[in-house]
This record gives C-alpha cells, structure tokens and sequence, in this order.
C-alpha cells in the first residue's frame, strides 16, 4: 500500500564512486552533448560532422586561431580562480563581472591621463595594482554587509554588476568620451598596452602564475584553511575561534582584486579601450568554470581552455556555414548542461518505483 | 564497469576524430581573378529592417551588377557585431577566411577594425560612415558615406508639406507644427541630419518647431518607440528618426501622428503615419569598390556622394496621405539640389543663437576631438561633407529643442 506515495524516480545520494564510473559518466554527457547538439545542426540544414570539425579547425587548426581562443581562455581562467575562494567559503559571489568592471575603469584611469607622462612599464604596475585595489574594494562592500548584517550576498554582488555597468556607460558617455556623441572611449596609446608574449597579451603568464598562486593559497595556508571550515560549518569556524566575518571580508577583497585585475588585463591587453560591455559575460561563465572544474585550479585551465575553443569555434562556424550565431551558443549550452548534470548523477542516482520495491524484497 | 568506462572513453574519442575530420579547411582565396570574396561585418541583422537591412539590400544590389560586369563575389557576412572588440575579432575572422576586402558597416567598429589593419597588408579595410581610415595615412584603409542630408531634407519638405496642409485646414494651429525628432547619440551626423530635415520642413511651413530626444543607441526598437511615444504626447504631430528601427513608425501610428523614416520604406508598417523615407543607396558604392580592386585600381580613401549620384534616394511617396502637390515639389527640389542652386545648410536660412553663421570648423586634426581646421561656412552655406564623407555639422541652431543632451 505504500506504492501510493512512492513517487515513480526519486533522488538518493550516492556512496563514493570508483575513479572509473566517474570518469565514465563524464565521457557519456559529452558524448550525449555532442548527439544533442547535432539537432540544431540538422535543424538549419548543416551536417554536424561538419559542424564539429569548424568548430575544431576555426579554434585550433591555425596558430592565430589558437592564440585568438587562448585570448578568449585568459580572462575566464583568471575569474574563475578568482571566485573559486568565494564559493568554497559559500559566499556565492556573483558579482565578477562589476569587479572586472570596476578594475578595468581604474587601469583605464591611468592608461587615458598618464600614457604620455608615464613609462610603460611603471604605467602598467600601477594599472595593474589600481585595478586589483578597485576591484578588490568593490567586492569589499558586499562582503562587509554580509559580515555586518548578514545581508544576501547573491543579490547584493549581482546588483552591484549593474551599477559598476553603469558607471561605465557614464564615463563612455561623459567624461571619457572621445569624439563628441560617439560614444566611445579613445584607444590606449602603446605604452598602456600589454606586451605580448609568443603572440598572446603576457596576461596569460599572469593567469598561469595566478593558478599555482591559488592552489597554494588554498591547500598550503592558514588563511585557505579557514576558507574551508567557513565553508563547511560557520559554527565550526566560530567555535574554533576564527573571526568569520573577517575571513568573508578577506577572502572577498582578494577575490575582487583577482577580478579586478583581469579587467586589467582585458583593457590593457585585448581591447585596448573601455566600454561597459567590457566584462562580456566572463563573470558569469567563470562560474561555470569553477564548478566543472570544481574549484581545482589546475583542472580549471582545461575548463578554461574547453569554453575558449567552443566560443571561438562557434565564431568559425558562423562564419563559414552562415548558421546564426544563437545556434552556435545552444550548441555551446548543451554541452554545459550535460557537463554539469553529470556531476549530478555522480553525486546522486535516480531510484524507479518499481526497481526499489525488487530491492526491498530481495 | 570498467570495461563500460573504456568503452565509452574509445567511442568518444573516435567521434572527437570524425567531427575532426569531417570538413575540410576550405581553400584559401580563390584562383579566379573575376571571384573576389568581401566581408561585410554588420552592427545587427535584416530583421531591424532598417540600418543592417538596407546594408544588406545594397550588397544584393552591388553583387548583381558586378554579376553584369563579369565579376562574381562571394560574400562573408556576420551579424550582430558588437562595437567592442568582438569587432577586432570579426575582422581577424573575416581576414583569416580568406576574404580580400571587409566592410565595417557600422561609425564604431573603425576604431577596432585599425587594430587589425597593419597584420593584413594586402586586404582593403572599408569602414563605412566614420572618418579616421581615410586620413591615417594607411593604403588599404577606407572611409565611405553619403549625402544623407539632402535626403533628409527632402523628408523634411514633405513634413512641412503635410504640417502646412493640416494648418491649412485648421487642424492645427500654427504654432502646434511640431516636430519630434528620435536621435540615436547628439553626435555630428545625427545633428547634420535633424538640422537639414528641419530646415527642409520650415521652407515650405515657416512656423515649424523640433524637439529632439536622443535614446542613446543607435538600435534599440524599445527605447525609439518609447521616445517617439513620449514625443507625441508632448504635442508633436510629425516623428521622424535617425536610428535603426522601424518602431518610431508604429509608435506615430498608434498615436495618430504622422511619420518620416530612414533606411527603409516604412510605408508598409505604418500606412496611416508613415509619408516617406530616406535612405543611402550602398550599392553604388560597393559596386565602385569592388570593381575598382578588381582591376587592381584604388579604392577611394574617402568615398562620398549624394542623390546626383544615386547615393541616395528617396522611398515611394505615401500618395494617400501626403499633401496635395508633395511629389511635384519632391521632384523641384532634387533638382535644385542637383544643380547647385540650392544649399541644404544655406545660412542665410537659420540662426545661432539669434545671430547668422559665420564660421564653423570641419575637421578635427589634432586628435582632440574638436573641430580645429578647414572653414566650412563660405558662399553663404555650411559646406556639409565637402572635406570628408563623415558630417561634421555639429551647430545648434534656432528652433530647434534638445530634450536631453546628455546623450
């Protein structure tokens, strides 16, 4: 009588799975993204064999084509090990994108008022440490109404994406605007530019520094220690003697800085102007980064990498088989969506109705 | 479970390896001289059916007479550009593809399209409507625009027209001709625009006024419908616009006001309000261009032209609410406009601040971005597009109210 109210699946978590089951389960979501994301390919009228391949050869087949996704690759690998300390804290910040932002207003600060009075290379460390001490700041402020008054760091660090936006379109438009109604900020003279190094912007040596950085900061400090009791139990934390909301605080300006300083990057090493468009999505996109990747740093270059081939190859794709550039993007959301529910089945199973009561009786 | 995870992992791999191999790289630039690929990177898509469409409807044009010519192209088009650095992108893109010349249809994407220029010696960058290609001493960079002015003007005249008619018929009072203008930025070639329809409205209905409101996008369908709403309920009977969308069009429809357009014919889209419009003809140009690298001549540094040259043109007139005698008028003053007797910034026709023009600057020289060289204002008329495609009418002249300058 009690099948009544057995709904027909239900979730159970999972006991620890073998190493190969894991893996297992991964290759099988990439390979049902990769079957799903040929119905949109046949829908408009395009082999997927096809499709797949420029997608591969538009992001890799050609050394400008590599540095162009390694470009893409930097700032998200960057964010994501920026927000990595947030979220093993559960401070779930997604406010990335203004921090980028606002570092990214900062570096532009000195690169718009002091290019032509400043050398090259002291211009770009003082670009660099402003963007880290802005963007570190803005985060501080959620951060402290969180440690303060438990406010909702979520909304509070979403908000602040669209002030720090519109602070831009404020300068674009005022300020800092170039020729007058254009709208646009001037392009940085050469000495705000970031060198490039085997034909990439030297910002991915900083990223690269950045992941050992962070692995390190995690897994060998004090601080990173206390990091993961915050995250796994406050109370723990508090009865162990840890200052809490200091260690939120902390955490969350170095977070900010880290993103602050890949809008440095971004302006002084890809764009090369500022525009409110200038985080372009990276802040929230390194949050999936951070989750495949499950704030490994390491493993997250690869994640990195993977979303930087999909984005420059859907830009191929568009190009040469003229599909809209909105398929290439369902195509890029299949595959996330599979990747990530397959760390949900390797957390949790699926239990049938009637397979559970075979179970019970046996 | 291990042999079901290896399984997996060989099957996923070998269809990595099929996609792999499934296209080719397509063949670099092809051997026949008569093909010639082009880029164009567009700002949106035909759907506006206004800036991009027109864009488009040009390139369509273009392709087929160069067809006539023997000459094929093939065209790489991308939508939906952004004007940041996905432009960069897009023009390395488009570089990379293979293409021999890549327009830049939109004012913001040249500053991003010169970031690329110097790696790709041997490919003709065009960046239509702005003015930095033409000037900055690079072989293969372009500029082009037209003379939209004059057409803009004669969308004016036949506002004026329909305003003087209804005054006529006491519909209105004298004093309630008014204009309301949708602006996309307070930007030199939305200033140039509004100014000559304005004045082309009050040559033949003198008591004619303007507002102006910019919405701060040169595409967004929202913020324009909005605006013109917003402008008819502060008493304007006639809309017109310069931004991409058709929904100034519907807005003046809804609010039983009347309507100019651009780009497009939107005559379709708003029956009841829309008169007529005004738009650039890119065909020519890209015709001119493309045959020009063709036979291995130079591609303009700084193309302009206007309706003599069929630049620019004028849509079908909407018989059916425009004045009486507006397509006998239309047809005089292109003329005039044609041979020279009539100037579209004659000074002796506005006023600044109470007084007459006297002097105005055209280009701006030493990166400042401030008019500083090439006196415009001679022979009693503002000389629009004379020293380069790109207007630089940037004068705030009587009768004329900007709603929120900030833009």
């Amino acid at each position: 009588m009690n099948d009544v109210k057995t709904p027909l699946f239900r979730l159970a978590k999972r006991d620890e799975l073998g190493r190969g089951k894991v893996w297992a389960i991964r290759a099988g979501s990439i390979i049902v993204a990769l079957i799903l994301g040929c119905i949109p390919m046949l829908l408009t009228g395009n082999s997927p064999a096809e499709a797949y391949g420029v997608i591969l050869q538009g992001s890799l087949s050609r050394p400008i084509y590599i540095k162009q996704t390694v470009k893409i690759a930097i700032p998200l690998l960057g964010c994501a090990l920026a927000i990595a300390p947030c979220f093993k804290m559960r401070f779930w910040n997604i406010g990335a994108e203004g921090q980028i932002t606002m570092g990214a207003v900062a570096a532009t600060f000195f690169a718009l008022n002091f290019a032509k009075t400043i050398p090259h290379v002291p211009l770009l460390a003082i670009m660099f440490i402003s963007a880290a001490i802005f963007g570190g700041l803005w985060a501080l402020i959620p951060a402290f109404f969180k440690a303060k008054w438990n406010t909702n760091e979520t909304l509070f660090t979403l908000m602040m994406n669209y002030i720090a936006i519109g602070i831009v379109a404020y300068l674009q438009g005022g300020p800092w605007e170039g020729r007058k109604g254009s709208q646009l900020i001037p392009m940085f003279q050469d000495s705000a530019r970031l060198p490039t190094v085997l034909g990439v912007h030297c910002g991915w040596i900083i990223v690269l520094l950045l992941v050992i950085a962070m692995y390190l900061y995690m897994n060998k400090t004090k601080q990173g220690f206390e990091i993961a009791v915050v995250g796994d139990s406050v109370n723990t934390a508090r009865y162990a003697g840890m200052n809490v909301g200091w260690v939120i605080m902390r955490t969350m300006f170095i977070s900010g800085a880290i993103s602050g300083v890949v809008g440095f990057m971004i302006v002084s090493g890809a764009n090369f102007t500022l525009y409110k468009g200038v985080a372009n999505g990276v802040g929230f996109t390194s949050i999936t980064v951070a989750w495949l990747s499950q704030l490994n740093s390491f493993a997250m270059i690869a994640i990195s990498m993977m979303l930087a081939v999909l984005e420059k190859g859907a830009n191929t794709l568009q190009t040469r088989l003229q599909v809209p550039a909105s398929i290439a993007d369902i195509i890029t959301g299949i595959l996330l969506f599979c990747m990530l529910a397959s760390e949900f089945f390797i957390n949790y199973r699926l239990i049938f109705r009637g397979r559970e009561k075979k179970e019970v009786e046996a | 479970m291990k042999r079901i995870s290896f399984v997996l992992i060989v099957l996923l791999l070998i269809s990595g390896f099929a996609f792999a191999s499934g296209a080719k790289e397509t063949a670099a630039a092809t051997s026949d001289p008569n093909t010639v690929k082009v880029g164009l990177l567009c700002i949106g898509d035909e759907n506006d059916q206004g800036y991009t469409f027109n864009f488009i409807r040009g390139r369509d044009e273009a392709t087929e007479m160069l067809k006539a010519d023997g000459i094929n192209v093939e065209w790489v088009t991308k939508y939906n550009i952004g004007e940041d650095a996905t432009c960069t992108d897009a023009n390395i893109e488009a570089a990379e593809e293979g293409c021999q010349i890549i327009i830049n249809n939109s004012y913001g994407f040249e500053p991003f399209m010169l970031e690329v220029v110097d790696e790709y010696p041997d490919i003709e960058f065009i960046s239509c409507t702005n003015c930095a290609s033409a000037t900055d001493g690079r072989d293969n960079t372009h500029n082009a625009f037209a003379n939209i002015y004059e057409g803009r003007y004669i969308a004016g005249v036949v506002a004026g027209m329909k305003l003087q008619q209804m005054i006529d018929e006491g519909q209105i009072a004298p004093e309630e001709a008014i204009i309301g203008y949708v602006g996309a930025y307070s930007f030199a070639e939305v200033i140039s625009g509004f100014t000559a329809y304005f004045l082309g409205a009050r040559s033949v209905c003198p008591t004619v006024t303007m507002k102006v409101s910019f919405v701060g996008s040169w595409s967004d369908a929202t913020a324009e419908s909005d605006a013109a709403l917003a402008l008819a309920d502060q008493g304007c009977v006639m809309i017109s616009q310069h931004s991409d969308n058709t929904t100034p069009a519907t807005a003046a429809q809804s609010r039983g006001v009347f309507h100019t357009g651009y780009n497009n014919d939107m005559t379709s889209i708003a029956p009841n309000a829309s008169l007529i419009s005004t738009r650039i003809d890119w065909g020519p140009y890209f015709y001119e261009a493309i045959k020009a690298y063709v036979n291995g001549e130079e591609i303009p540094q700084d193309w302009c032209a206007g309706m003599g040259e069929g630049a620019v043109v004028m849509t079908p007139l909407n018989e059916a609410i425009a004045a009486p005698g507006t397509a006998e008028k239309i047809a005089e003053v292109e003329a005039a406009i044609a041979d020279g007797s009539l100037q579209v910034f004659d000074t002796s026709t506005f006023t600044v601040g109470g007084e007459e023009l006297t002097h105005a600057f055209a280009l701006d020289t030493d990166g400042d971005f401030t008019a500083d060289s090439e006196e415009a204002v001679f022979d009693g008329a503002f000389h629009e597009s004379l020293f380069q495609s790109a207007p630089y009418f940037t004068v705030q002249i009587d009768g004329i109210e900007w709603l929120n300058a900030a833009y």
